[in-house]
């Protein structure tokens, strides 16, 4: 029972990490009909970029916000020159795109960084918290990453529910046609998307990378649970890409935990890809897909 | 300045929408070949015509949606051809694109909103704009907060109306607004363009299948065939020359 009630709430905390990498993917899914492959790249060159200003200021937080900054920043840079000029083509060629994004990231941190396995700190401790006698499996740090990515997702809903800007933002996603007629400029909108996905895939990445280690390969794995939690979700609803993350995260932690030992850890990656294949073989419009079918 | 524009100004400060030479297509097809048609200030145009006359070109070039290749249109003198749709909102042409109008995912109220983003105001202007939209179409006030998908043909027709409404335009495009309404929901479509002209001063230019109801409604006809104006004349005279009509027109 104990040990149930450990798999579960750590699996929540990993969850929510995929959670925010899938609503990444949702927000650039939903405004561009495109799938980001680089997000993990991204999310792994801005952590690069926290850990050394970690390294130089001894200071966890700077280098928490400047990867958040960088992630705007990337995203919107990355949205700018590359992905922009193959919107008006054929979908493969965006695909093709964000595909060599990632490879050039991942060779860039390469060269930059070296390829070796870097730690990267907590802000608070990882001891596990207990109440009572019970080992509750989660520490300070794994509370921090939850509030962290709940904070997040709450922040962006309410942004895109109440606001002007939400509104524009859903517009231009919904209808662009219609919204470009309204005087919405679409091409701005775009470009903020892609800066927000960006920052989410930031915040994933400074908070997955204690448990991971950085290398240049080191969010791969983390997308493919992303994609895997957007597509659960049906790539097309911000409450399905939190519910599919927590349903991965939990699936996961008990794979990993009662099978044990390094089958155990073996056996998430492939869980987690047979998931992605069932899903899409199965429901490709995810679990929550109604008779709505839209086509862009 | 925006607000002299606003539905309600009186029709002397209507203004004039002049289509000179434009000629427009999708990669080899020229969908419209050289075009000239001037949509008097406050009156109401009717561009007839059968499917693939170019009529609905027509008004995608005129707001910014397809790039024109040649040719000039001047809204109250000011040539706006070529702006970006975006722009050409601002400058004071909406444009209701022929079905598919709402955006079904979002509520009413936010449908009207998307109308208004073309211009800066403090939120009681826009509260206000609102209000004088629902006061124009009652039934839209009753359903503000339900999804746009919720609603009935007729109001929906309501509801991209109001929402080009909003955008405060002084040139209005109507592409097919009867198109799939019942006859009785359609004359009252008819009759909202005809008020919008006579008594708020609004330029419109209405493009319709159904040009026995557009001619008796518009103070001016156009007729497009293959991308060309065929005849241009007082709507009345249009209804009135039946061989034009069966030729054309079908009725």
């Amino acid at each position: 029972m104990v040990e149930f009630l450990q798999l579960t709430l750590s699996g929540i905390v990993f969850g929510l990490v995929y959670a925010a990498v899938a609503l990444s993917l949702v927000l650039i899914w939903r405004g561009t009909r495109l799938l980001n492959f680089a997000q993990g790249g991204m999310a792994m060159f801005t952590t690069y970029v926290a850990i050394e200003v970690i390294y130089r200021t001894h200071s966890y937080w700077a280098g928490f916000a400047v990867a958040l900054a960088a992630g705007l920043v990337l995203g919107a840079a990355c949205e700018l020159t590359v992905v922009r000029p193959t919107l008006n083509k054929p979908p493969l060629n965006s695909v093709i795109v964000t595909i060599g994004l990632l490879t050039v990231l991942e060779g860039l941190a390469g060269i930059l960084y070296g390829g070796q396995y870097r730690s990267f700190p907590t802000a608070f401790s990882i001891t596990g918290l207990r109440v009572g006698g019970t080992a509750l499996g989660v520490s300070r740090s794994d509370v921090f990453v939850a509030a962290a990515v709940l904070v997040a997702t709450l922040v962006l809903a309410v942004t895109f529910r109440y606001t002007s800007a939400g509104l524009r933002m859903r517009a231009a996603a919904f209808n662009a046609t219609i919204a470009r007629l309204s005087g919405i400029r679409v091409a701005r909108v775009l470009t903020v998307g892609w800066a927000l996905a960006g920052l989410l895939g930031a915040l994933a990445g400074v908070l997955v990378t204690p448990s991971t280690f950085l290398y240049p390969n080191s969010m791969d794995i983390i997308f493919v649970y992303g994609f895997t939690a957007a597509v659960l979700g049906g790539l097309d609803s911000a409450v399905g890409a939190v519910v599919g993350g927590l349903v991965l995260g939990v699936a996961l932690s008990y794979a990993g935990g009662y099978v044990g030992g390094s089958v155990g850890a073996d056996l998430t990656s492939l869980v987690a890809l047979g998931i992605l294949v069932a899903v899409l073989m199965i429901r490709p419009d995810g679990l929550f897909a109604g008779s709505r079918m839209r086509r862009v | 300045m925006i607000s002299e524009t606003a539905p309600g100004t009186p029709a002397d400060g209507a203004a004039s929408l002049a289509i000179e030479g434009l000629v427009a297509g999708y990669g080899e097809v020229v969908a419209l070949d050289d075009v000239s048609i001037t949509a008097g200030g406050g009156a109401i145009t009717a561009v007839l015509g059968a499917n693939g006359a170019g009529k609905t070109t027509l008004l995608r070039t005129v707001s910014g949606m397809v790039k024109p290749r040649r040719g000039r249109v001047l809204l109250s003198g000011t040539d706006v051809a070529g702006r970006s749709p975006e722009q050409v909102v601002r400058a004071g042409i909406a444009h209701v694109p022929e079905g598919q109008g709402v955006i079904p995912e979002l509520t009413v109220e936010e449908n009207l909103r998307v109308g208004m983003m073309s211009w800066r105001a403090r939120k009681a202007e826009r509260t206000a704009a609102l209000e004088e939209t629902y006061g124009r179409f009652p039934p839209l006030a009753a359903r503000r907060r339900k999804l746009a998908s919720t609603l009935s043909g007729g109001e929906r027709q309501m509801l991209v109306i109001g929402r080009a409404l909003l955008a405060r335009p002084r040139v209005l495009l109507l592409d097919e607004p009867s198109l799939g309404l019942a006859p009785r929901v359609m004359a009252q479509v008819m009759d909202l363009v005809v008020r919008l002209s006579r008594e708020h001063g609004l330029t419109i230019v209405l493009v319709e299948q159904n040009a026995r109801s557009a001619l008796s409604i518009a103070d001016h006809g156009v007729v497009l065939n293959l991308g060309r104006v065929v005849v241009s004349a007082d709507a009345a005279t249009l209804a009135a020359d039946v061989a034009l009509r069966h030729h054309y027109l079908g009725f």
